[in-house]
């Protein structure tokens, strides 16, 4: 099988260099008909994401050359010389569809089981289509390729778990509270993590939304671009008794909630939950807050206890994912067997007949004319003789698909033996 | 028609089909079967159905319901436990509780195909539709302080797991401690409104039928204070705004009392109120 995959990736390149070799939507439909013009690849499809570009194709010849494309990449980009030939991986065959598998799953990915690869891909094969470079090959591809991402994330949980902290908080606030819609939330402190902890829970549809900050008009913003209001940040105790979950990441010396307050808060709101997470460094609220009933406090370490925890979940699922890229690897080299198997075996008898006819041709006349009929048969068997059993091994290994590797090797040997070409005719002597 | 054959070959298999349906929910819980997962509620249904076959079979066979001693009511409470796990199941889609609550049923319908007898002479009162109210009402009330009580279980296992941040197996299989509070609530709830149901028929039509009705009988005393501490419990609940874990507390010590006072009432009763 002629199918190649070329890119770079986390794996060998820095972000500045991704960043330089990153495609949008417009470079990659102007470069994916060059490489088809150019004549590296009949079919191709190209997949730009902050993490990898990487190129997918079916050569067009017999080889491809693979030094003369990276430098096709890195000039399309004027990447060089930031960019070179030595941060590019490439495989071929059975490896190009397994790497284009394991990314579509998700295992290659910088965070193990990452979601959006696969809607990525997915726009990198439409782009392909809008462009013109699909074919055959690449669309039965695309459908493997689809159907591995969709079999992963249903029959394994390579894809549960939160794995960052920000995430990890609102799982846990899932597991404390039925309904988020009903709940509200009160975010101490505009940084980082406690504005990304608060956009998931707006994301999840959180009730209600109140931010305070030492500098208000920080918090006003955060307010317009999130809803919600602003509160006073001297009224944050008193704000504890009607909101469930507490977000806080402040930079305080002291901790800025203390246990009795708490304790008289939960009187306060009849004993219901109050869940706090504080990301802040040092810590925002006293630990001792935790031993209350119905407060859960967490910190930063135990929602990282969480995150890893998740991540070892998701390696623990790799033999399913590998389980399941070994078995649409096979069907899809079942299906690219069956499409070659056919015109190898009339190109090779084709390439035979065509050997046995010019031997007979330049012979005919050392053999008496009543023998020539003979010497037309006798030919004839040997060469259907011969014929019969690689045919009959190829054809097994088509209709069966066992050991489909090996029946993709032994039409590629076959035709390289007897010198077929992939355009058909045989390349034997004159 | 012989129907004893039927009876007997039911009476095995229930327990028997309990035991496989546990079996696959505990898997399930514990484990990572996917496959599983496409037979549990199927398993679930099919067990469900046995079970509701058993009971009327029974009832023709034997001429009567079979609510006339502990281990006849043991298989119907086995029975409406499951029927309300399935009821929950099929309307939540949450099916992580099913082992807790299905072990349950198990263990009543065990202890039922053991040692249930075979009778036929019963008194007639006890064919009376009153009486069917009066037993229904008990029954749904016991059934639902039970699950109550597994709700409850299951809430303090998470409350706790989640407290000591230690986020194991039942933090990830188990829904939310809020849906936990709420399940149990109701089905406390609905367990005391049915007692109460059972104890209003049981106090007016009572001393009608039996001679030698008494107001001190232990098993209508018993359930009188049963009552009441379901009324206290439900009264802090609302009154004082308790929530959460000591709620659950107070329902998991409820329970372990109704099942150790009908125990000991059960075994060592002689009145009127006992079973045949």
């Amino acid at each position: 099988m002629n199918l190649h995959s070329i890119g770079i990736s986390h794996h060998t390149a820095t972000l500045d260099v991704r960043e330089r070799m990153w495609l949008s939507d417009d470079e990659i439909k102007a470069t994916l008909p060059r490489l088809k013009e150019q004549q590296h690849f009949a079919e191709c499809v190209l997949v730009s994401t902050c993490n990898r570009t990487e190129l997918y194709g079916v050569a067009a010849g017999e080889k491809v050359d693979e030094a003369a494309l990276k430098r096709f990449l890195i000039d399309a980009k004027s990447a060089a010389p930031s960019v070179s030939e030595e941060h590019f991986v490439s495989a071929h065959a059975g490896g190009a569809i397994t790497h284009l598998f394991r990314v579509a799953a998700g295992v290659e990915s910088m965070v193990i089981g990452d979601v959006q690869i696969l809607g990525q891909i997915k726009d990198g094969f439409n782009l392909a289509k809008e462009s013109g470079t699909m074919g055959p090959v690449m669309n039965r591809l695309m459908q493997a390729t689809l159907h591995v991402g969709k079999r992963v994330r249903t029959e394994t949980s390579i894809c549960e778990g939160a794995v960052s902290v920000s995430y990890a908080a609102v799982e846990l606030a899932s597991k404390i509270f039925a309904d988020l819609a009903k709940k509200s939330v009160l975010l101490i402190g505009a940084g980082e993590t406690g504005e990304l902890t608060l956009r998931h829970l707006v994301g999840k549809g959180i009730g209600q939304v109140r931010v305070a900050n030492r500098t208000r008009e920080r918090a006003e913003a955060l307010v317009a671009a999130m809803g919600g209001t602003v509160i006073d940040y001297e009224e944050i105790v008193d704000a504890l008794r009607s909101v469930d979950i507490v977000v806080t990441s402040v930079t305080s010396p002291s901790y800025i909630v203390q246990p009795d307050e708490v304790q008289k808060v939960m009187k306060q709101r009849s004993n219901n939950p109050l869940f706090i997470i504080d990301i802040g460094l040092p810590r925002n609220v006293n630990p001792a807050a935790g031993k209350i009933e119905n407060v859960f406090l967490y910190d930063i370490d135990a929602l990282s206890t969480i995150v890893d925890r998740n991540l070892d979940r998701r390696r623990g699922e790799m033999p399913k994912v590998t389980r399941i890229i070994r078995e649409e690897l096979i069907s899809f080299l079942r299906w690219q067997n069956s499409l070659e198997v056919g015109p190898t075996i009339q190109e090779f008898r084709e390439s035979l007949e065509a050997i046995r006819s010019q031997e007979v041709m330049t012979n005919v006349n050392r053999f008496k004319p009543e023998d020539r009929e003979l010497l037309e048969l006798v030919t004839r068997r040997i060469v259907n003789k011969i014929l019969h059993g690689p045919t009959t091994v190829l054809k097994q290994g088509a209709e069966t698909g066992a050991h489909t590797e090996d029946a993709v090797n032994r039409v590629k040997a076959l035709r390289e033996l007897f010198g077929i070409s992939r355009n058909g005719g045989a390349g034997h002597e004159e | 028609m012989n129907l004893r054959p039927a009876v007997l070959l039911l009476l095995v298999l229930v327990p028997v089909l309990y035991a496989g349906l546990t079996t696959v929910y505990g898997l399930l819980f514990f484990g990572d079967f996917p496959r599983l997962a496409r037979i549990k509620t199927p398993a679930l249904l099919v067990t469900v159905t046995f079970h509701c076959v058993y009971l009327i079979v029974r009832t023709i066979a034997f001429d009567h319901p079979p609510i006339t001693s502990v281990f006849e009511i043991m298989t119907v409470l086995a029975a409406s436990i499951a029927i309300g796990y399935t009821y929950i199941e099929l309307r939540t889609r949450e099916s992580a509780t099913g082992f807790f609550i299905l072990s349950l049923a198990l263990a009543f319908q065990t202890a039922s195909s053991l040692f249930i007898r075979d009778r036929f002479d019963i008194p007639v009162y006890l064919h009376s539709i009153i009486l069917g109210f009066h037993v229904s009402a008990a029954l749904l009330g016991y059934t639902a302080i039970s699950l109550s009580a597994a709700y409850g279980f299951l809430y303090l296992m998470l409350y706790h797991e989640i407290k000591s941040s230690r986020f194991g197996l039942i933090y990830n299989r188990l829904p939310n401690l809020e849906m936990l509070e709420t399940m149990s609530h109701r089905a406390e709830v609905f367990g005391f409104v049915a007692l109460g149901v059972a104890i209003i028929i049981g106090v007016i039509w009572l001393p009608r039928v039996f001679h030698d009705f008494s107001y001190w009988d232990p098993k209508l005393v018993g359930t009188l204070v049963i009552w009441c501490l379901y009324a206290l419990a439900l009264g802090a609940k609302r009154r004082l705004g308790w929530q959460g874990r000591k709620t659950m507390i107070i329902t998991l010590v409820a329970f372990c009392f109704v099942f150790l006072s009908m125990t000991v009432i059960n075994l060592s009763l002689s009145g009127f109120h006992s079973f045949h």
